[in-house]
């Protein structure tokens, strides 16, 4: 009698252990449950989030996990400057054993240790945009914008409206993304073996400060009245520049050329000549479908670079823009439909 | 009386011991306070030893075997020896690193700070500015005098000199040979209120040195007349003097670059942050300005906006402090640039820049690269990396980076760091990959070992010493057991002791007494005349009765004594009851014993003898047996004692329990033994006493223990003298 009792309050006890242990692992390791129908999931964690070159690499993260049947967990920053927003959102992909994690850097050196981090705990990564400095192997392997063919795309668009003569000034400037620097250096690099006739008369640094900014692009103008283009490197300093030149003071005949908008270009700002975009979308899409190739034990290329694509007034309405910069939900998971 | 000698013989070992421990401390005191404690002492530069040695200020490093400050510090000190050196000399060779300032020696200094005269002792040194010989008190403030050396021209840097310092009583005396041509002077002084104990030290102010061959000495009166004399006849002096025989010029003196005065300064430099926006694709040459903040392994110039790093510069030798001025071509980088090609020219001696305080994760950005910083972090594992550098790995919050200090001095604060200690660092932040090698956002280059400071140790719940904490419970619970049960046995002891003497009493006056009564009355019965038998039969009554209470009282007395229980023999105190109980019958007793001994507590020895004897003695008055067997069985955790006769027996239940057996089933709960009575009438009688027994101490049986008593816990077993209540109903 004893012994049965014994036997059946121990079968009760190791039921009521497993539970809790099992409730308390679930809560820990959030996906990753005690369940047999676990679903895979992958975080994706862009520079920021709301606006419109993010939410295309939103759509091309849903559209390949749509196809792969994973699940996506998407969160960001809302400022690109936002570091250590940006290192507790990985920390935390890490803590919950997602089974991937796709991330777009926001600094290229405080983000070395909580990704090495991530892939001491296994976490396949895909580093997306700008490379960190960390080689790519294992399980981390580069989706990257083709900065060094931007830069010389934007060195082209500049040695055209010049016309090979002229002088340019580089605005945003900004060592934290690797990105920007590798398309700074190649902007340069093609003007001084192609154009001898153009040359920089300013460069300055950026920031993710709008005022700033501003005020960067009021000065430079002033220092240069003969400044013929502008070449700003960041999004902010796109629209802080374009803000300047549309208050029109000066009346500067400047023509923009910038990188990476976060919304749709102001081609209705005159001043704006041409936008070279980063195909976000094609990155969030490409990443996704790595992890998925990662996790099923296929080989991977460790690193990819996507070439951007130069919007202008011309081909604003092109397919290709149009897939660059889409926006369609019903492409992923949303499958919604508007009463009328 | 064994008692008192005891306690006087424990009297005696304890003042002996005070004594001795109390001779033991003073003389231990007395040898610190000793003013000839350590000396002679020479340096260990030479095999690279300098751990009793301590910084305050500058960047001590041993290079090549001599102690090198690279620092332009004013007032840099580096210290050793006892605060109790009295008489004494110190000496050794000096060599100035700087066209400014000088270096030297301490002697008998105390109270020492980081500062420029901040400490209480008398300096001596080699000055360049005035080609002098300097001797003066430091304390908190500074009071000196000085003597020009015979020739001009006599103090250059890159240069040694042999210096000697020697303090006797009041007076101080400080004498330099040396130099190109050679040549010496002796400096004394007297000070009434002196300074009269304190360590040596090494010093330098506005300028760096090197210092080689300290070696000090007890000093004797003679020692100082000699010196005295020496001053009189400085060419012979010098003649004797190694290093004054074969002037040694440093190899280093090649770098001060002669045409460096005259070279003239470029009007046009750059504030180092406006590198960084030089052409990246067309190499342009630059000018800067800044103070030298490194210059091993790399040499790295700061100035309010930024740093620089300039590989392999055509440079005189540089002291961190140095204010300098570089020429070189710039190689932009993302976060601070590379002048190449540089020719560094020194503006002016200075005094170090102090570091900018900074988390790691803001150092982890890129924007303090090449700047000097001071960042606190966790150390998180130590190792010698090549050229036996000590590296560091730092966690801070989020963010990993390693810190790189030179061999120098590391060998002593290699074994000083703890894994987990708090550290506060100050160094270089590079995020050049070629030493980061991408493994972390920066690393931090410490100039010595001073730029590391241990703020905490390791947390004290590190998981040795929570091992410790819970094995030292666990000695001090089975401490605590073990003092408990001795405690019971000792009590026990004392109430076997009391009952022996209330048996002693008892048998002594009582049973005396029933013995002289039933004699009395025998008495009075053979003097009674025979036709009186109702007295007869009263007396005859009262006979018996006295009988059976002396019976009683021997019986009583028989079960308070204790001689046999302490033997320690269970079965051998029964048998012996037995006997005396059953003396002059027929009654056969038969003991046995089975299982192998082992000790058993006092308290359960005393319960089982107890109830052994109540059994007896209810076996032998009751149960008129033939046979009584008494056996005695030792189990692996429990003894059994069986008390079995072959007399009338009863019928269980049947409200016999006058027999003692509630006496025997309350000694049985005392000590949680089963006890069980099997009888059937004409079948006799068997009682049955299980005592369950301590474990043995052993590692399997503690897990037994714990296994079992989780069980009982689980199964919410009834407690055991309920059992024991349900065995003897059954």
């Amino acid at each position: 009698m004893n012994f049965r009792c014994d036997f059946a309050i121990g079968r009760r006890l190791a039921r009521i252990f497993l539970s809790a242990a099992c409730l308390l692992w679930a809560s820990s390791a959030g996906p990753t449950g005690c369940g047999p129908h676990r679903r895979v999931t992958i975080a994706v964690i862009p520079r920021t989030e709301g606006t419109v070159i993010w939410e295309a690499a939103h759509v091309g993260a849903e559209l390949a996990a749509r196809r792969s049947g994973v699940s996506i967990y998407w969160s960001a920053p809302t400022r690109e400057d936002d570091v250590e927003g940006q290192i507790a959102l990985v920390e935390r992909a890490v803590k919950r054993h997602y089974d991937g994690l796709v991330l777009a850097p926001d600094q290229a050196l405080s983000l070395i240790t909580p990704v090495d981090s991530a892939l001491q705990h296994g976490t396949p990564t895909v580093i997306i945009g700008s490379p960190l400095p960390i080689p790519a192997g294992g399980e981390l392997s580069y989706i990257l914008n083709d900065d060094a063919e931007g830069g010389r795309m934007a060195a082209r668009r500049i040695a055209t409206l010049l016309h090979g003569h002229g002088t340019v000034a580089v605005l945003g400037i900004d060592p934290d993304v690797t990105a920007i620097m590798i398309r700074y250096r190649a902007f340069e690099e093609y003007l001084v073996q192609n154009c001898p006739g153009i040359r920089i008369a300013e460069r300055r640094m950026g920031s993710f400060n709008f005022p700033h900014e501003q005020q960067v692009a009021e000065e430079t103008l002033k220092a240069h009245p003969d400044l013929e283009a502008i070449v700003a490197l960041m999004s902010t300093s796109v629209d802080a520049t374009l803000s300047v030149l549309a208050s029109g003071s000066e009346g500067h005949p400047v023509k923009v050329v910038g990188f990476d908008v976060a919304g749709w270009p102001l081609f209705d700002r005159s001043s704006l000549d041409s936008v070279v975009q980063e195909d976000t979308r094609s990155m969030g899409e490409r990443a996704v479908e790595s992890i998925e190739a990662e996790r099923s034990g296929a080989a991977v290329p460790a690193v990819t670079k996507i070439p951007p694509v130069v919007i202008t007034r011309d081909n604003l309405n092109s397919a290709q823009v149009q897939e660059v910069m889409a926006q369609d939900w019903t492409l992923g998971r949303w499958n919604w439909s508007i009463v009328q | 009386m064994k008692r008192r000698v005891d306690w006087r013989r424990r009297l005696t070992v304890s003042g002996v011991l005070l004594v001795t421990l109390t001779a033991a401390a003073t003389g231990w005191i007395a040898w610190l306070h000793s003013p000839d404690r350590g000396l002679p002492y020479r340096d260990g530069f030479s095999r690279q030893e300098a751990d009793e040695w301590k910084a305050l200020g500058g960047t001590w490093e041993l290079v090549n075997g001599t102690m090198r400050n690279d620092s332009d510090e004013r007032g840099a000190k580096l210290l050793t020896g006892s605060p109790w050196w009295h008489n004494y000399s110190v000496e050794a060779d000096i060599d100035l690193l700087g066209d400014s300032g000088d270096a030297g020696l301490v002697i008998r200094s105390g109270n020492e700070e980081e500062g420029v005269n901040d400490y209480t002792g008398y300096y001596a040194g080699v000055r360049l500015i005035d080609n002098s010989l300097v001797l003066g008190r430091a304390e908190h403030g500074w009071m000196e005098t000085v003597k020009p050396l015979p020739a001009a021209g006599l103090i250059r840097p890159f240069q040694w000199y042999h210096l000697k310092l020697l303090a006797w009583g009041c007076q101080i005396v400080a004498a330099v040979n040396g130099g190109r041509p050679p040549g010496g002077t002796t400096l004394g002084i007297t000070d009434p209120n002196c300074v009269q104990s304190g360590r040596i030290g090494l010093r330098s102010y506005s300028s760096g040195g090197m210092w080689r061959n300290v070696a000090v000495r007890p000093a004797t009166q003679q020692d100082l007349a000699a010196m005295l004399r020496d001053a009189e006849d400085r060419s012979s002096s010098a003649a004797e003097n190694e290093t004054s025989q074969n002037p040694e010029v440093n190899p280093n003196s090649s770098l001060l670059d002669e045409d460096q005065e005259s070279a003239p300064s470029n009007p046009n430099t750059l504030a180092i942050a406006r590198l960084r926006l030089m052409s990246v694709a067309q190499p342009v040459t630059a000018s800067i300005r800044g103070v030298v903040i490194l210059t091993e392994p790399r040499l790295y110039v700061e100035d309010s906006t930024g740093g620089v790093y300039v590989p392999d510069p055509k440079a005189p030798l540089l002291k961190v402090g140095d204010e300098v001025e570089v020429t070189g071509v710039v190689h932009p980088g993302d976060f601070s640039s590379t002048m190449v090609n540089a020719t560094v020219k020194v503006l002016w001696a200075g005094t170090p820049m102090p570091p900018l305080s900074v988390t790691a994760a803001q150092a982890s950005t890129g924007s303090y690269d090449a700047t000097f910083i001071e960042v606190r972090g966790h150390l998180a594992h130590k190792e010698r990396g090549p050229g036996n550098t000590l590296v560091l790995r730092i966690d801070e919050g989020a963010q990993s980076f390693r810190a790189i200090l030179n061999p120098g001095r590391s060998d002593y604060l290699y074994s000083r760091l703890k894994p987990n200690s708090t550290l506060r660092l100050r160094g270089i932040c590079v995020v050049d990959p070629a030493l980061t090698h991408n493994l972390t956002p920066f690393v931090l280059l410490l100039r010595s070992n001073e730029d590391l400071d241990i703020i905490a140790g390791p947390p004290w719940w590190s998981t040795a010493h929570v091992i410790a904490i819970v094995l030292a419970i666990v000695m001090l619970v089975l401490v605590g057991v073990v003092l408990y049960h001795r405690v019971e046995n000792w009590r026990l002891r004392t109430i076997l002791e009391e009952r022996g003497r209330l048996a002693h009493e008892m048998h002594d006056t009582l049973a005396q007494s029933f013995a002289g009564i039933g004699f009395q009355l025998q008495a009075i019965r053979n003097g009674l005349p025979s036709g009186m038998p109702a007295l007869q039969e009263q007396l005859e009554l009262a006979s018996n009765l006295v009988r059976h209470s002396h019976e009683e009282a021997r019986r009583s007395i028989a079960s308070l004594r204790s001689e046999s229980l302490e033997s320690g023999d269970l079965v051998a105190g029964l048998e012996s009851c037995a006997r005396r109980l059953v003396e002059g019958g027929s009654v056969q007793v038969i003991s046995e014993r089975q299982g192998e001994p082992r000790p058993i507590p006092l308290r359960i020895t005393d319960s089982i003898y107890r109830i052994g004897q109540e059994a007896v003695a209810n076996a032998v008055r009751h149960a008129r047996p033939t046979r009584l067997t008494i056996r005695l069985t030792y189990r692996d955790d429990s003894v059994c004692l069986q008390i079995e006769d072959d007399g009338s027996g009863f019928v269980p239940g049947s409200g016999l329990l006058g027999f003692g057996i509630r006496g025997m089933r309350r000694r049985a709960q005392s000590v949680a033994a089963a006890f069980r009575i099997d009888s059937e009438p004409g079948r006799g009688t068997k009682v049955t006493v299980i005592a369950a027994l301590p474990p043995r101490l052993t590692l399997g049986a503690w897990s037994g223990i714990l296994w079992r008593r989780m069980r009982e816990h689980s199964i919410d077993a009834r407690p055991a003298r309920t059992a024991n209540s349900n065995l003897y109903r059954g």
